[in-house]
């Protein structure tokens, strides 16, 4: 078996909302995988019919190769969860927790010890066993529920939504974690909203929208699906107020993003222009200092897949229906 | 094939019995579980029982029958409402037991806590009030059938999709307050007219009153066997249709 997970047309209807659209797919074992989508794309909802806390309208997931409706004890004794709110009990101690957790695993007293305080250690929460969890930091409960996933030794760990909202400091803890875990042979089911962390971590990725998967390939392949979004990207050192305007009529310019102190410039034919931006310096006296080719991000891809601006900048998102005004222009 | 089979109903057994733990240690000593499981019952008892012309002996039975009712049916309504606020009910439905384990775990810390509160009664009766038990079997039956009973109707109504234990505990009482009328709690089952007899008939209350009104040397006027078939019959009927109900819940979320 190869397969951790396979997905076969998956359904979920609220009432008449389809919220998850016969969806398929496969995730290796010892893979990351990553589940992008905006919010309300439906990926929640998968992640509990996957774990079997939602009935699926349609359809079948097999849990190395257990069914989750049919054969709900074997599926669910090789899952760890981690769901989007740290779903800890806050009257009891991070000991009691990961105890109780253990029992409703039916481990044995020994050895759901031994694995509490070695979790608890791996988490640096093992001085602070007795407290209860409703004294600790948001970091520090998550790092708790994390630890209770990996209470019964998992094959395969959910992780919904892990670092949203989270320090930096947790981030990097829980980030490092997830690689660590996964090099030990733990195949991992990601949702994030974090495309660069999903960039980063994941060997897959799939991008689910209205309920349905838009795409699913590795980040690279994916990014290479959207060539059309290279980009150039300038810096001058006193650019005139008027200049995003004078770039955008440059031609073989599709779309130009202000990004910070740069200007983002989106194209077919780079050389054409960088030899058009050098120009257009030479011109007006500008002095550039920085010149560069970008290939598409990740949130590119996910920007035309599921047609949804990423949550950047009030002004990036300005520029881009500037550019995407310029274009509609010149297609008359 | 057998010993397979034996383990897997003691390991269901033991979950079961961690998750009654569990809530016993984290929910018995919550505001709402006071209030609707102790405070609820002793304040209706003195409200309708202080002041009439009846020994309060003959009135233990009454009060051992409310914290019955009460105080087993209020623990799921606190429970699952506020675990599911907290999102921690998910991690029974994650783990690889059978809802059932879980709904019985959460239906035997309703009868524990139900059990320890109504022995408060029976001993101040004997010790304070000359109350005697004069058939122990009858009032073993009458704690255990009518906890459970009363237990699983909780834990039945706790499948409201409710998050705070007072949406729940609204429609429950709805229910609970009307069957105290029509269940020969204030008025003996003998001296109501025919049609309210037979009404009297179908509430689980009435068998507990009646149980515990023969434990402690009164009569039963259905009979002990009829009160311990149908309070039998309630705590089945309601865990299985709480069991389906919150499959239903599954499906719907």
């Amino acid at each position: 078996m190869e397969n951790a997970i396979e997905v076969a047309e998956l359904t979920k209807y609220y009432g008449d909302l389809l919220a998850v659209d016969h969806i398929n797919f496969d995730v290796k074992k010892g893979e990351i995988f990553g589940f992008l989508g905006p919010n309300g794309a439906g990926k929640t909802t998968t992640i509990r019919m996957l774990t079997g806390i939602s009935i699926p309208t349609e359809g079948t997931s097999l849990i190395m190769g257990y069914d989750v409706q049919r054969q709900s004890v074997e599926a669910k004794e090789q899952m760890g969860i981690v769901p989007d709110v740290s779903n800890v009990y806050s009257e009891l101690s991070a000991w009691d927790n990961l105890i109780f957790t253990g029992r409703l695993y039916d481990m044995p007293r020994d050895f759901r010890e031994s694995r509490a305080e070695e979790l608890l250690k791996m988490f640096g929460l093992y001085e602070r066993r007795g407290e209860k969890v409703q004294g600790f930091s948001r970091g520090m409960k998550r790092r708790v529920c994390i630890a209770m996933a990996l209470m019964n030794k998992a094959n395969i760990l959910f992780l919904d939504e892990p670092t949203s909202g989270l320090d930096v400091q947790s981030v990097l803890i829980i980030r490092d974690l997830i690689r660590n875990l996964n090099q030990q042979g733990l195949t991992i089911f990601v949702t994030t909203h974090n495309i660069e962390e999903a960039s980063q971590m994941c060997d897959r990725i799939a991008i689910i929208n209205h309920g349905k998967i838009a795409a699913i390939d590795t980040p690279e392949r994916l990014k290479r699906t959207v060539e059309s979004l290279q980009s150039v990207e300038v810096a001058f050192e006193k650019p005139p107020h008027d200049a995003l305007t004078s770039i955008e009529a440059l031609p073989q310019v599709s779309k130009v993003v202000k990004e910070g102190d740069k200007f983002r410039i989106f194209t077919k034919d780079p050389p054409m222009v960088y030899s058009s931006i050098w120009d257009y310096a030479q011109r007006n006296q500008l002095k550039l200092i920085t010149v560069n080719t970008l290939g598409p991000s990740l949130e590119d891809v996910f920007v035309k897949l599921t047609g949804i601006a990423p949550a950047t900048s009030k002004e990036g998102n300005n520029e881009t229906s500037r550019g995407k005004g310029k274009d509609k222009k010149r297609s008359k | 094939m057998k010993s397979m089979h034996r383990s897997h109903l003691v390991r269901e057994a033991r979950v079961a019995w961690a998750v009654t733990e569990k809530d016993m240690r984290t929910y018995y000593t919550r505001p709402p579980s006071i209030m609707f499981g102790i405070l609820f019952p002793f304040s209706l008892f003195l409200s309708f029982s202080i002041g009439r012309n009846v020994p309060l002996a003959a009135q233990i039975p009454v009060l051992i029958s409310q914290t019955l009712f009460f105080s087993s049916s209020s623990i799921g309504p606190v429970v699952i409402p506020s675990e599911r606020a907290n999102q921690t009910f998910d991690r029974f439905l994650t783990s690889p037991v059978s809802l059932l384990s879980i709904l019985l775990g959460k239906t035997l810390a309703g009868i524990i806590y139900g059990v320890g509160i109504s022995v408060i009664p029976v001993v101040v009766g004997i010790a304070f009030f000359g109350s005697s038990i004069s058939s122990l079997w009858a009032l073993i039956a009458c704690f255990a059938l009518s906890s459970f009973a009363f237990s699983a109707l909780g834990i039945m109504f706790a499948s409201i999709p409710g998050q705070t234990p007072g949406q729940v505990m609204m429609p429950l009482n709805f229910v609970r307050i009307p069957l105290l009328f029509i269940s020969g709690v204030y008025t003996p089952i003998g001296e109501l007219p025919m049609l309210m007899q037979l009404v009297s008939l179908i509430s689980p209350l009435t068998h507990t009153v009646e149980l515990a009104r023969y434990a402690t040397g009164g009569e039963a006027f259905f009979g002990p066997f009829l009160n311990i078939a149908i309070l039998t019959a309630y705590a089945v009927v309601f865990l299985f249709m709480g069991i389906r109900f919150h499959i239903i819940n599954q499906r719907k979320e």
